[in-house]
């Protein structure tokens, strides 16, 4: 019931701050672009945008919601109100995860891509790593410029190395590089179990450091820049 | 001129706090280096690889064009966060009744980094540059870059009354950027959509060597800048 109530208000709280309007006109912009290229590229344009933008849009929001709930004295709420940490990301998770999906659906059906399902399912994977991420660096920032400076190494090692295996210019060994896995899913191939298996390591052990993460900053409230 | 001065080295021990200032430095260089030597070996890699005689090097004007965009887009959006962090502490509505006033406070928070950021390509675009491009060539692109970055943060400041909505307004606005990429692509008449998009003439200047298309560049820039500022004092 509570994270229903969370994941409601998290919902609530995007619509408020225009992301759906946002994602609408991204959607459309991105779906032009999709029709604009060859056909043969349709389907790796796809899953390039859909990597780097719905899919990776907590790398992109998640300092300016954790700040603005800050200087709305939110997570002071929190810190005395029933909400667990985990049920607070896992509204974060599912709210961003939720609009990645109807985007990333969009733009697959526009690409006319080859395996839906897996490609959908690659999206909530690689949004999950992406948002707890980003939990974890925006928990432990100041102010809006610091998040954008920590996430650009967050960035660097998650995208590069993805988009490379995209195009097949990394070594073999990098094929279960968690992020790598996404990117093959979110290609349309079934990924193998060892990844699979490396992926569902890599998030419990970033939903937990995020868990730790958000208990620091809802105990050291008070003493931070709102 | 001592107040816009305070304000702006004010500004400036603000990014100092968040390393924003080490980075706002650095990046155009590194950037640099990277346009100017990675990407000629990305292209030697690609053309090996997929067995084409060019696949990036075709598009080197356009790489050009972006970094002439990057200094100045990344100094004004900086400066825009931290006019929204003003705006969110109620900050900046004191600093409009000091001696700063509105136009003092304008100039120190998008004025002075877009001369800055002006200076800064009009240095690094020779020696990081692609192509040959001449002086007037470099003049032209610095000002349209230096331009864009203006309204960028203009529209960032208008549009949004907190850091979520400005990030939203980010994303779309620095879209604008890309109108730059359609002349090279779209050769239909197709393309004059996007007419409104200063990016997109600078685009066209450089991909179909006409240099009127720059004028039309810089008058439609202005005329982006006295709208959004006229709509951003009225906010304010």
């Amino acid at each position: 019931m509570r994270l229903r109530g969370l994941f409601l208000w998290d919902i609530r709280f995007q619509a408020k701050y225009g992301f759906y309007f946002l994602y609408a006109v991204l959607t459309v912009i991105y779906t032009i672009i999709i029709l604009a290229v060859p056909e043969n590229w349709r389907e790796k344009t796809a899953t390039v945008l859909i990597f780097s933008d719905p899919a990776a849009m907590g790398l992109f929001f998640m300092g300016a919601i954790i700040l603005l709930e800050k200087s709305q004295h939110t997570p002071c709420a929190f810190a005395v109100s029933p909400v667990r940490p985990a049920e607070y990301i896992i509204s974060k998770v599912g709210s961003l995860a939720t609009v990645s999906f109807v985007v990333a659906a969009a733009l697959a059906l526009a690409a006319d891509v080859t395996n839906l399902c897996i490609v959908l399912l690659g999206t909530v994977i690689s949004s999950t790593i992406f948002t707890l991420l980003a939990i974890i660096i925006a928990t432990n920032i100041i102010s809006l410029n610091q998040f954008i400076l920590w996430v650009v190494p967050v960035e660097i090692l998650c995208f590069v190395p993805a988009i490379l295996h995209l195009f097949q210019i990394t070594p073999g060994w990098l094929r279960h590089y968690p992020l790598n896995v996404c990117m093959e899913m979110l290609a349309g191939f079934t990924p193998s179990i060892a990844g699979i298996f490396l992926v569902m390591v890599l998030i419990v052990f970033l939903f937990f450091l995020s868990k730790h993460c958000v208990v620091k900053m809802w105990n050291g409230m008070g003493g931070v820049k709102l | 001129m001592k107040a816009i001065r305070l304000s702006f080295f004010q500004m400036l021990q603000y990014m100092r706090r968040d390393m924003m200032l080490f980075v706002a430095c650095f990046a155009p260089i590194l950037a640099g280096l990277m346009f100017r030597y990675a990407i000629p070996f990305l292209e030697i890699v690609l053309t090996d690889l997929f067995n084409l005689p060019a696949i990036i090097s075709p598009y080197y004007a356009l790489i050009d064009i972006f970094f002439a965009m990057l200094s100045p887009v990344m100094f004004c959006f900086v400066s825009a966060m931290v006019s929204l962090e003003e705006v969110d502490e109620n900050t900046a509505a004191y600093l409009f009744i000091t001696p700063l006033g509105k136009t003092g406070y304008l100039a120190a928070r998008f004025g002075v980094p877009a001369v800055i950021a002006f200076i800064i390509t009009t240095i690094l675009l020779p020696v990081f540059k692609l192509t040959s491009l001449s002086f007037v060539e470099i003049i032209s692109l610095t000002i349209g870059g230096t331009l864009q970055g203006i309204i960028i943060s203009l529209l960032i400041v208008t549009l949004s009354s907190n850091k979520l909505e400005g990030m939203a307004v980010t994303k779309l606005s620095t879209l604008m950027i890309f109108g730059a990429v359609i002349p090279f692509f779209i050769k239909h008449n197709i393309q004059y959509v996007l007419f409104l998009l200063p990016a997109f003439w600078i685009g066209k200047a450089i991909s179909e060597n006409t240099p009127f298309c720059v004028l039309l560049a810089f008058a439609l820039s202005a005329i982006w800048i006295f709208f959004l500022l006229k709509q951003y004092l009225q906010k304010i």
